[in-house]
């Protein structure tokens, strides 16, 4: 996570496994991508949502943030690993990194979480 | 869970020793309510922590809690304790699913104190525990304390 310029804006990449669910007319009207939160980063990794799970998060606070700051947050998918999953099959664990800069251009807070997609 | 205000939270380094314990404080029982006010709140809308007929489809029981719900009331109880700018690092590991009727539990303790370039810091251990006893968080964080 050295190389900062390697952080690139993720784009929806659409809901490729949303499937039955939102054909039905239960699923979300919009993709998640767009609305944010863990689910939109499962989304936008191309991740089976109904068989992801957030593993881990962290956060790092460098700079204060106060009111009336304005942050930008650039995201990179940092590692994708595999390994066997304790009752079997093949679990994708998928790294996140966030950095949120003011608008002084000063990194006031990492994030890093790790999502787990389970093979069905 | 509610009714924090800035005037309760410690502005200074609060000086912690190894062992020193964060007030217990619990939580819930945890409502469906709870989980889709916290979908507003955060933007996550996965239909598994809504929509109980996709939770069901899913082979679940049915809906479950946002991790960072709960992440975000233990990150609460650490900034009341060490206060918001003092915390520099604050990690989660989700270890269990927290379901609707959940009561929980929410643990921190200094680990160890460090002090070096001229600020002390405590690593501390934090947990997040259901009334079965199961974990649903193991966190750790560092604030500075001096």
């Amino acid at each position: 996570v050295d190389d900062a310029d390697g952080f690139a804006q993720l784009e929806p990449v659409g809901r490729p496994h949303a499937g039955s669910h939102a054909a039905d007319g239960d699923g979300p009207d919009e993709p998640l991508a767009e609305r944010g939160g863990v689910g939109g980063l499962a989304e936008t990794v191309g991740a089976d949502l109904s068989q992801v799970l957030h593993g881990e998060a962290a956060w790092e606070y460098v700079v204060p943030v106060r009111m009336g700051d304005t942050l930008t947050a650039r995201q990179k998918v940092a590692d994708v690993t595999q390994r066997q999953g304790k009752r079997g099959g093949t679990m994708t664990l998928v790294t996140i990194d966030t950095e949120f800069t003011n608008q002084r251009g000063e990194l006031a807070v990492r994030r890093t979480d790790t999502l787990i997609e389970r093979e069905i | 869970m509610t009714g924090l205000t800035t005037t309760d939270l410690p502005t200074v380094p609060v000086g912690l020793a190894e062992g020193d314990e964060m007030p217990l404080t619990t939580a819930g029982p945890m409502t469906r309510t709870d989980f889709v006010r916290y979908a507003g709140a955060s933007g996550d809308f996965h239909p598994l922590h809504h929509d109980e007929i996709y939770a069901r489809d899913a082979g679940l029981p049915c809906v479950f809690a946002m991790g960072l719900l709960h992440a975000g009331i233990l990150g609460d109880q650490l900034a009341r304790w060490v206060g918001p700018d003092n915390i520099r690092r604050f990690a989660v590991r989700f270890t269990g699913q927290v379901w609707p009727g959940d009561e929980l539990t929410f643990t921190g303790r200094v680990e160890r104190v460090e002090d070096g370039d001229g600020v002390r810091l405590a690593h501390l251990v934090l947990t997040v525990t259901r009334q079965t006893g199961d974990p649903a968080i193991t966190a750790t964080a560092t604030a500075q304390i001096g």
